[in-house]
Order: C-alpha cells, then structure tokens, then sequence
C-alpha cells in the first residue's frame, strides 16, 4: 500500500504548515525487561531489549507499551527516556497514574513487554545555540536521551528540573555533561519554586530583552552567548507547567518558535487512525499529538484552548 | 478435509470480499495509517465518516478508557468529500482492497450530496451509511427514528448505483424495526452497531472525562450487546447483516457469523493490535477446516434450532 499520499487525519482540516512529513508508524514487536530499577521516588525505570535489528530512536519518540492489567484495553503511550540502538536497549521511566502504569510497574527482569514504536515525531535538535531542557514532574524522563543527544552534537545545554520535592529528583549524574538546576515546590532541594521560575532567572540570555549588567552572573553554557541569538528550550511537563512557561516566554520576549513542547495527551492507538489525542492547533482546528508530535513547537499550539482543554 | 477454502462474502450490488473481516469506520482513518495491519487479511476498509465539507472534530477531551472499553467523542474530523475523492479515491483505485466510504450528514440534503461526489468514482467500491453517530449534533436524528432512516435511505440510493450499506445505532428501543425499515428503503446491507452512548467522570478534577460530556462507548464491554443487536436483525432482514462490536478475538468473530452476520467489522482492537485482522481471518479460517466446511454459508446457526435450546 502506497502511504505516498497527503495525510489522512489532518492534512486538509490542517492545511498547510507541518514542518515535514511524519515518519512511517515503527514496527510493532517483543521486547525483554532486562533491568528494573527505581531512579527517583515514586517513578520506575525500565529497561527493555529490543531485538535486533534495533530501531533508532529520535529523543522525544514514543512508543505504545501494551498492558495486560485487568479490564483495560488501549495501550499506553511512553516517551523513551533513552536508548541505545547498538545494544539494543531502551528506556522507560514512569510513574503509576492508573491500572496501566500500575501493572507496568511490576514488570522485571525476564518479563516480555509488546511495544509499537517508535512513533511519532522527536525534538529537532539541529542547530548549534545553547539548548535549555525544562521539566517538570515525570516530563523530566524524556531528557536523558535528548540530552546525551544534545551533548554528541557538541551543544552547551541546562537542564531546569522542578519536582515537589528533593527525592522526586532525576539525579544530575543522568545528565552528564549539562549544567542541571533543581527547583522543588518545598524547597528541599534548589530553588523553592517551578523550573519556569529557573528558566525567567536566564531569561535575560535571549538578548531580546533588558540585557544583563554583564552577563557575569550567567551559568558557564551561556556565559558569553548573551544577544547572540538565545538558545532553544525543550520542554515536558503538566499543563499548567507549561501555560506557566508559555506565559514567561511572553513576558521575557522568547519567541515561541524557539521552545519546542513533547506533548502529552490521552492517546487511543498512537498511529493517526483514532483522532484522539488532539490539541488545539494555533489558528484554529486540530494537531493530533501522536502523528505531528509528541514534540511540537510551541507556536504551532494555541495555549488558551490547551489551557482549557487539558488544565481547566 | 476440505481442499479449497473460500472465505470470500457477497454484500450485494456486485460487493464481493475476498474476507469476511473488515475494518470498522473511525478505526483506519482512509487507510493509509497503520502500516503495521496485514491488509491481505482484510476484506474491505470503511473509511473515517465522512461529510460535505472538512469538519475539525470535537475539543479535546476526545477518548477515555473505561471497564474493557473506551468512550470517543472525536466528532466526525474529516477532510470533507472533495478532498477524498481527488486525493484519496486514486490511490485506492491502486489497490486490491476495497475502500467503502462511510457517509455522515446533519441532513438528508448532506447525505445525497456526499453521495452524489461518490458516485461513479474510481476507487470507491461502496457506501456506509453513518445514521448513528452519537458524538455530533443530529449526529443519531436519523437512527433512531424508523421514518427518517427510511427517508434518508431511499434519498441516498435514488442517486447512487454503489452498494449501499447502512450503519445502525444501538441506542434504540428496538433496532429491528429501524433495520427492517433502512431494508426496505433500498439498502444494500446494514452494519450493527455503532457505539452505544456513554459517559465517564474524572472524581478528580470533577469534571466529565470526555469534554463534550458523553462519547460513543466501544470494545469487549459492549460484545454481548452487539453480539445480540445482529441476532435479532439477522432474523428479522433478508439483506446481509455485518457484525461489528468489541471484536477482539477469532472467537469474538466467529460469534457474530454464527449469529447470522455475513462478515464483521474490527474497530477498537485496530488501536491495540496491528495483527488482529491477520489472527481473526486464520481463526475463521481454521474454524472452517476443523468443522469440514468450505464457506462461510453453513455458519449462521439456525434460528429454530436454538429454540430448541431454550
């Protein structure tokens, strides 16, 4: 079958304007949990062998885990937190929100996993700006693998991370190389605050807005690059999360085509065909998150109707 | 042991499948998603409903899981009929899978005219008449009134020569007098059922689980209830009945053939398992083999004698 053909679910409710085509939905297939660990309190990482031949992994791909807990059916869609093509291996980190992630919760070592994937849309991470990665909560498992990503491609990054509190924390020594921030909403750790507080801290780095007496006061990635064309920001959080960093991109003159959002949304079948998981689209009707993102840029959403939606 | 299998089905108006298992509407998109399904296991794709003009769908929340189901509410997104039939219609004319079109409207004047664009059009190998969708206002005005699905019926076949199937809501008192009714307007055949209308609440955040309130309720929860729908209709009409609702397994399929359905649709298990097609056409396959048959035709049970159970 030919899939040479515009795309069915959007392509003229949308017109014009997704950046590229989608990617063709991955395969479908087994996977073996070889390892089973708690990275930060309240989460599960997983790490699953897929065999070969291994499919690689754009950072801010998904993939559709099937769950076997009583009385559900869809399957549940999971960002790789990373993944390693030659070995074979990718991660997932999550935590427990429902039966689904519940029963996922229990698989270890030996236990066989169905995956679909990869699917969808990763970050762009071309270019070579310094790159901001700002989570909050469970977002912060998409960017163990965006990071190394980042790094391989010689880029400065930090990493803004909020959680509630202290142990709620992906360690920094998953970000080797980047310049990790933490912000807790109790304090226990960093900033007693949001990440998109830590984010309006280095705002000013955009250039676009009041300059800095000096610059002095910058992180080490940035020192130096002030009004010399910002930096990027990818991000993944809760809604009000990000309508909060939305909000503050306003506020410090950054442009939205500059931060990149992987979205989350209830998500069906994760391939196009359901139309469930869609977000608004900035000038009116529908992306769906599984086929033109999970990762999108923020100037492709319109923020009022996603506050609405997802938050109010 | 019987040497040849034959699983093809006979749908009317020369709608010949070379598979008694299709896929449901809403579930495939136009068909060119879902690369992981084995199209040779399918006899027919029913495309996503589809309307005069593009329609942008309802505000998320669009879908929630509930007990071994799922409510969607997604509000009948489509590109509109122009856009199928010039950029759709010529890729399927390519294909060896027949692409049926289901047909929405808000009035009967929208049905014929989307039938109307349809009509005559290479690729296009049918029609699904959409009288039961819950999600969208007037969306079930012609399902569940007997009259009205009659009168859109005979208003839709007046101006097509496509094979004309229509797809029947279950949120009717009775659904064999719609049927026999859509039946005696000229219909082709009739799919039962589309989702039966429900709703869920997220304690939470107090609030409905689906934005626009309710949805159409699918998958396992609502087989039996399916599965009843086509053994009443199957009774009661001449014309081929398609079962469709909550099919997850070979079982599952074989239930609604042995119900009196000609063929059957597979919906919600498209979003779970690629394969599913592929499995449910080797079980009915293999059933066939087990029971010495070599079509389909000897698998409806006989009404009288399950009476006789009774």
């Amino acid at each position: 079958m030919s899939t040479a053909v515009e795309r069915t679910s959007s392509s003229s409710v949308e017109g014009p304007g997704l950046d590229s085509p989608s990617p063709s939905g991955g395969g479908q297939g087994r996977g073996l949990v070889v390892e089973r660990s708690v990275p930060m309190a309240g989460a599960v990482e997983l790490v699953v062998y897929h065999p070969p031949p291994a499919v690689a992994v754009a950072p801010g791909q998904f993939f559709q885990l099937a769950v076997s807990a009583p009385h559900t059916i869809l399957r549940r869609p999971y960002s790789a937190a990373w993944s390693d093509p030659a070995g074979g291996l990718i991660g997932f980190i999550f935590n427990v929100v429902g039966a689904g992630s519940a029963w996922l919760s229990t698989r270890n070592e030996g236990h066989e996993l169905d995956l679909l994937g990869p699917l969808g849309r990763g970050f762009d991470l071309e270019g070579d700006r310094p790159a901001v990665c700002v989570a909050g909560g469970l977002g912060i498992a998409v960017f163990p693998g965006v990071v190394q990503a980042l790094i391989a491609r010689g880029r400065s990054i930090i990493v803004l991370q909020g959680a509630r509190t202290a142990a709620q924390l992906l360690p920094a020594s998953r970000f080797a190389g980047a310049d990790v921030q933490v912000a807790t909403d109790d304090g226990s750790a960093g900033h007693r605050g949001s990440a998109v507080d830590l984010l309006s801290n280095l705002s000013f780095a955009h250039g676009t807005n009041l300059p800095p007496p000096d610059g002095t006061n910058l992180p080490p990635p940035l020192r130096g690059r002030v009004g010399v064309g910002g930096c990027d920001i990818l991000t993944c959080g809760p809604t009000p999360m990000l309508t909060a960093l939305i909000d503050a991109a306003w506020r410090h003159e950054i442009p939205l085509a500059a931060i990149q959002v992987a979205l989350e949304t209830p998500m069906g079948c994760g391939i196009g065909t359901c139309l469930g998981c869609a977000a608004p689209r900035a000038g009116g009707g529908y992306i769906l998150t599984c086929q033109d993102g999970p990762c999108v840029r923020a100037d492709r959403i319109d923020w009022d109707r996603m506050t609405d939606a997802f938050h109010g | 042991m019987v040497e040849r299998l034959d699983l093809s089905v006979d749908l009317g108006r020369g709608l010949r499948l070379r598979s008694p298992v299709m896929a449901a509407s809403g579930t495939f998109g136009y068909g060119f998603d879902a690369p992981q399904v084995d199209r040779a296991a399918l006899g027919a794709i029913v495309s996503k409903g589809t309307t005069a003009q593009s329609r942008e769908g309802n505000a998320p929340i669009r879908i929630a899981e509930t007990p071994s189901g799922m409510l969607n509410a997604i509000g009948l997104q489509n590109p509109g009929v122009e856009h199928v039939v010039r950029v759709y219609a010529p890729e399927w004319a390519t294909w060896d899978l027949p692409v049926i079109v289901n047909v929405a409207g808000d009035s009967v004047e929208e049905y014929v005219a989307v039938a109307r664009c349809l009509d005559g059009v290479t690729g296009i190998a049918g029609l699904e008449l959409n009288i039961s969708c819950p999600n969208v206002q007037r969306g079930l005005q012609f399902g569940v009134d007997p009259g009205l699905a009659a009168e859109v019926t005979r208003a839709v076949r007046a101006v097509t020569k496509l094979p004309l199937l229509v797809k029947l809501t279950p949120n009717v008192t009775d659904i064999v007098v719609v049927a026999r009714a859509v039946e005696d307007a000229g219909a082709d055949a009739v799919s039962a059922i589309n989702t039966y209308v429900g709703m869920a609440i997220d304690v939470r955040q107090r609030r409905p689980g689906l934005s626009r309130g309710t949805g159409g309720l699918s998958g396992p929860a609502i087989k039996p209830l399916a599965l009843n729908a086509v053994w009443q209709v199957a009774a009661e009409v001449r014309i081929p009945v398609i079962g469709v609702g909550g099919i997850m397994t070979p079982d599952d399929a074989l239930e609604f053939l042995l119900a009196g359905a000609a063929a059957v649709q597979l919906g919600t298990v498209n979003y779970v398992r690629p394969q599913a097609a592929r499995e449910v056409h080797d079980g009915i396959a293999g059933y066939l083999r087990e029971h010495g048959m070599a079509d389909l035709r000897a698998l409806p049970i006989r009404f009288s004698s399950v009476l006789t159970h009774a």
